[in-house]
């Protein structure tokens, strides 16, 4: 180990610190779904369960309201699938700055779309051997506030949102500027900035239109067809754009 | 919960872990297989690459929507984002930053 990272806190640490943004997002929509599923028939603990197992946000609650709108159980397990396809592209984007370590494909359960923006932006950022103490630190708060906030969601997640109804509107905009911060400094050309304006504003709109669960990759391929786009307007105008 | 709907969920569960973990081993045995030729970054498909920070702008795009989307929400969204910003380009740290935009988005909600 080097002598600059000796000085450093514990990696994990630093990991669950950067971490902590995550929760003024995670629990409030983790006690959202503990109480939006027992709504829907089921007990406590298999929505704490589910919150474990599965550990995918929109697709919990697709899941739960499919389950209970008597769905059949094949198009629950597809529709659920389809909406996580998204996770595909995530591991590979990291995986140029991940250690040897055989822990890497289990920490892999813990690769949420938030998780993976804050991993993408931090791991290339740090020394080699501080990398799995840092996801592990970041992704096991992560994972462990969203199974807590669904068992709090769950027990006594009715009486949470009539005491405090504001404090479940403010906190999730944590998540979005942790987003800002993290995408803030890939403005670096005119070329990345178009594409990444689009993917905000199409991913905006589409959830603004009630199609949240399409937002993410659409709004990304989008995103990628303006990339691809500017390169070939340029090159057939002979500029440079990086 | 039925035996045929934890059969589901835990279809489901071992679906999103793999989804999650199998281009995990893909990537890698095509960097060991690069190993020498190619840094990290070169191994990985250029559309790949592309596509990683795309996503991160479209889960900020439906972040940005507010939990209840009317024009005291939305004032208090613009203004969180300007004081993100402000605070970013001033200190290009991680946590006050984002402590800066949740004050300013509670503090336009609660006058609002």
């Amino acid at each position: 180990m080097s002598q600059a990272s000796q000085t450093l806190p514990r990696p994990w640490l630093t990991g669950l610190r950067e971490a902590i943004p995550l929760l003024g997002g995670y629990v409030p929509v983790a006690i959202s779904f503990g109480l939006i599923a027992t709504q829907a028939g089921f007990s406590a603990w298999e929505a704490v369960l589910i919150s474990t197992l599965l550990y995918a946000g929109a697709a919990q609650f697709l899941f739960v309201g499919m389950v209970a709108a008597g769905s059949p159980l094949w198009l629950v397990v597809g529709m659920t699938l389809l909406i996580n396809l998204r996770h595909v592209v995530y591991a590979p984007n990291i995986a140029p700055w991940l250690t040897t370590s055989r822990w890497w494909p289990w920490l892999m359960h813990g690769l949420t779309d938030q998780i993976f923006a804050l991993a993408h932006s931090r791991l290339p950022q740090m020394p080699a051997d501080r990398r799995l103490g840092w996801f592990t630190g970041a992704a096991l708060l992560a994972w462990f506030s969203w199974i807590g906030g669904t068992a709090l969601g769950a027990v006594a997640g009715e009486e949470l949102t009539r005491r405090w109804p504001l404090l479940g509107e403010v906190m999730p905009f944590a998540m979005p500027a942790l987003f800002l911060v993290l995408l803030a400094p890939r403005f670096t050309s005119r070329r990345w900035s178009l594409a990444l304006f689009s993917s905000i504003a199409i991913a905006l709109l589409l959830n603004v239109f009630g199609l949240t669960n399409a937002a993410i990759p659409l709004a990304a391929i989008c995103g990628a067809a303006c990339f691809y786009l500017v390169r070939s307007g340029t090159t057939a105008r002979g500029d440079r754009n990086e | 919960m039925s035996n045929a709907l934890w059969l589901a969920m835990l279809a489901t569960a071992l679906g999103t872990l793999l989804m999650r973990l199998l281009p995990l081993l893909w990537m890698r045995r095509r960097l060991a297989r690069l190993d020498g030729d190619d840094d990290g970054l070169d191994a990985m498909p250029q559309w790949l690459g592309i596509l990683g920070p795309l996503m991160i702008a479209a889960v900020l795009g439906v972040s940005l929507v507010p939990t209840t989307a009317d024009a005291t929400s939305w004032l208090a969204t613009a203004i969180g984002v300007a004081a993100t910003l402000a605070v970013w380009w001033k200190l290009r740290s991680l946590g006050w930053p984002v402590a800066a935009g949740v004050a300013a988005y509670g503090v336009v909600m609660l006058l609002g």
